[in-house]
């Protein structure tokens, strides 16, 4: 269907090539699996393979792809080629163009010119497949992250062209959501569609797979079969060392009280009747499934939401009485997205906007600045344009700029999404350390693997309510273990 | 957070409308207080609006932008104060007294009657092309202006415009909340927007920037360049369009029967 031969390219406004001399063929019905580390190349081959390189971007070509035995030069632009290869993009707000979701499936389908009966068809088709059908009516920004990815996906199998590319286009769906594509692609791999999934984390799709290749700096490294894949990634797991835990302090005065909290939209509650107490230094993970409630929980630890009724306390400080940016002394709040903060042109200056806002200015600024950037792994990045940054490295820095202030609690709002397992891994190094160093941790995530490796107590939520409040079991044997072999003793119990 | 120049989901007179016929009546009416001068002409035409919309019970969306007409109303009038002097002088805007004998900036009816055609042309302008936005769905919008052969590009350009509008606005909020969490705190007053500006604004803007390739990339794949339209429902015309673009076409007429008289 698709094969590259001695393919290399370089982006118009780089030095070094993205791919370099990569050989490879995608046979009719096959369903590859391109994974990698960030930068390694992964999108650049699939926007290869679609032929938007030779036909949109320029840049550098060496080599040769030829798509159903034909040259992909010779094709007539994209409008030719979008007639057999759909493909989605990880970022879903910029694939959706119209008002509304119906809208959104039907411009692909009345592009293509069908007949209206079997626009119509197709219309209810996809979207039952994706779940969406109730979203019909609904504006593109009034859908959370999770549905937005299900509408592009959607759009895009509703053209039911022959080759489908997902390029990370599962990111930050929730599990639920990922074994239903799961489903759906299995499905299409049945009905011989050619499918390539592009993701930095490709082993809910193993099952399916035919073939994985594994990128790296532009190359292809290995290329395996799914099963040898597994084995693969079994031996070279980092959740396998052991690490230390810390063991919280139930005393005193809860960093953060929440007494009978209710929060509405409209006729929407959002949180339902919420009683919870995090205690000095805990690290702990807030679970649920997309629109489950997380967020709108942790925007009440720093005052930016203020309860509809209830109660919520920061270090005894009832957050409807005091200011935010009292608050905020007390509560790190790190968002999910850092390109939503940064602004200035140093990482330096970055940081020391938050500190001039709370009034830390001078030789205790310059030493905050060090520190944090120190913790986070950022020396000698001082004078660097933030946006020149890596994601993970924008992501550590959104961190930095949060710790230089000095909060007690540090609350990080999806920390892992859009970073693949080593930068993944480096910002749970991260947290450990600081909550070494005595801050109190949550996380509000939707990544098991995370919740399993590293949290000590699990919240989990389910339509704005806590339906399980529990010390994480895996840290916790492995806790009593540590504190066994240490000759400790485990009294009490651990992480409640 | 209220939604601005969105289509709202309602079954009113105007949303029945031949989108064609919309667009023609807004242009018209574009042309119209463009052309005249004659405030008689201009508050029919505002006021025709506004009972159209107080019909379909839209009168709410277009109030809500009374704030702004309003404060652009009063700018133009003073600026034509300023800058016009004609008709009698009815009084001064520093008075006789103040700081010379005579007073100073004269205002004179020329000038006042001026400012009012220019604040009225823009509330009719600004008035109609909102009704048209949301009364008709973006997708019909874009059918009806490919059919009158605008070229695809420009259609796109200004479907995705108004489509990224409350987006702006959502993200705007949150990058509002990023930089409250860091405990920015601009104050309040014309000071504080001001120096809001950049904490906001630059994330705002390169976001915005970094998210047109795949933007573009994505009509492509959708075959917007090779788009075949197959229409099998067209939009057909009713009594209200006829009367519409007749109304409009009307007071055109209307108005270059008088110029020439």
């Amino acid at each position: 269907m698709i094969e590259l031969r001695n393919f290399s390219y370089t982006y118009g406004t780089a030095d070094t090539p993205a791919l370099k001399n990569i050989n490879l063929e995608v046979q009719k019905g096959e369903l590859l699996l391109v994974t990698g580390h960030s930068a390694a190349g992964k999108t650049t081959l699939a926007l290869a393979m679609a032929g938007i390189l030779h036909h949109e971007l320029g840049g550098k070509i060496e080599g040769s792809i030829s798509f159903k035995n034909r040259d992909i030069k010779s094709f007539d632009g994209m409008k030719e080629l979008s007639r057999h290869t759909g493909m989605v993009f990880d970022d879903a707000e910029s694939q959706l163009i119209f008002t509304t979701v119906e809208e959104e499936i039907l411009s692909g389908l009345e592009n293509r010119g069908h007949p209206e009966n079997e626009i119509q068809r197709r219309l209810n088709e996809v979207m039952e497949l994706c779940e969406i059908s109730h979203l019909k009516h609904r504006a593109p920004h009034t859908l959370s992250g999770g549905q937005k990815q299900k509408v592009a996906l959607a759009a895009t199998l509703a053209l039911d062209t022959e080759v489908l590319i997902l390029d990370e286009a599962t990111a930050e769906l929730d599990t639920q959501a990922v074994r239903k594509v799961f489903s759906v692609l299995k499905r299409l791999k049945e009905a011989g569609k050619t499918i390539i999934i592009v993701d930095h984390n490709v082993e809910d799709f193993l099952e399916i797979g035919d073939r994985v290749v594994l990128l790296e700096k532009g190359e292809i490294k290995a290329l395996k079969s799914p099963s040898d894949f597994a084995a693969f990634i079994e031996d070279s797991d980092l959740s396998s060392n052991g690490r230390e835990y810390s063991r919280p302090q139930k005393e005193g005065q809860p960093v953060i009280s929440v007494k009978k909290l209710t929060q509405r939209y409209g006729d929407f509650t959002a949180l339902d009747n919420l009683d919870l107490e995090i205690y000095s230094g805990e690290l702990v993970a807030i679970l649920g499934e997309n629109g489950s409630g997380k967020t709108t929980l942790v925007k009440h630890f720093n005052g930016l939401l203020r309860p509809y009724s209830g109660n919520v306390a920061v270090k005894g400080l009832d957050t409807s009485r005091v200011p935010i940016n009292e608050l905020v002394k007390h509560t790190g709040l790190v968002f999910q997205n850092p390109d939503n903060m940064l602004f200035e042109d140093t990482v330096e200056a970055e940081i020391s906007f938050g500190l001039t806002n709370t009034g830390i200015s001078g030789s205790q600024a310059a030493e905050a600045i060090a520190r944090s950037l120190e913790l986070v792994n950022l020396k000698g990045k001082e004078k660097v344009f933030p946006r020149h940054l890596s994601r993970g490295e924008r992501q550590r820095l959104a961190v930095a700029c949060v710790i230089a202030m000095q909060p007690e609690l540090i609350v990080l709002d999806e920390p892992t999404t859009g970073l693949d397992a080593e930068e993944s891994d480096r910002m749970m190094k991260l947290m450990k350390r600081l909550q070494q160093e005595g801050h109190t941790i949550v996380m509000v995530t939707h990544n098991m693997q995370i919740v399993k490796n590293h949290a000590e107590r699990v919240i989990r939520m389910v339509s704005g309510k806590i339906v399980e409040d529990s010390a994480n079991e895996i840290p916790g044997s492995l806790n009593k273990e540590i504190e066994r072999s240490e000759g400790k003793c485990a009294e009490g119990g651990v992480a409640v | 957070m209220k939604e601005i120049m969105q289509y709202i989901n309602r079954d009113s007179f105007l949303h029945r409308m031949n989108p064609l016929s919309k667009i023609a009546a807004v242009t018209g009416i574009i042309l119209l207080s463009v052309f005249t001068t004659d405030s008689a002409v201009l508050g029919l035409l505002v006021l025709g609006i506004f009972l159209a919309s107080l019909k379909a019970g839209l009168h709410q969306e277009l109030l809500r932008q009374l704030k702004l007409l309003v404060f652009l109303s009063l700018t133009l009038i003073l600026l034509t104060i300023f800058t016009l002097k004609s008709g009698e002088t009815i009084g001064y805007l520093i008075p006789a007294g103040t700081l010379t004998a005579a007073g100073l900036v004269p205002i004179t009816t020329g000038a006042l009657d001026f400012g009012t055609v220019l604040s009225m042309r823009f509330f009719a302008m600004l008035f109609s092309f909102q009704l048209l936005v949301v009364t008709t769905k973006p997708s019909d919008l874009m059918k009806a202006l490919l059919e009158i052969h605008i070229p695809v590009d420009y259609v796109l350009m200004f479907v995705i415009a108004l489509r990224f509008i409350p987006s702006l606005q959502v993200e705007g909020q949150r990058i509002h909340e990023a930089q409250l969490a860091r405990g920015y705190n601009p104050g309040k007053g014309i000071r504080g927007k001001i120096r809001s500006v950049k904490p906001i604004l630059v994330p705002l803007v390169a976001n915005s920037l970094g998210r047109t390739q795949v933007l573009g990339l994505t009509m492509d794949m959708r075959g917007y360049r090779s788009r075949q339209s197959a229409e099998k429902h067209r939009l057909s015309w009713n009594r209200t369009d006829v009367a519409a673009v007749g109304f409009v076409a009307l007071m055109g007429i209307g108005v270059l029967i008088t110029g020439i008289m």
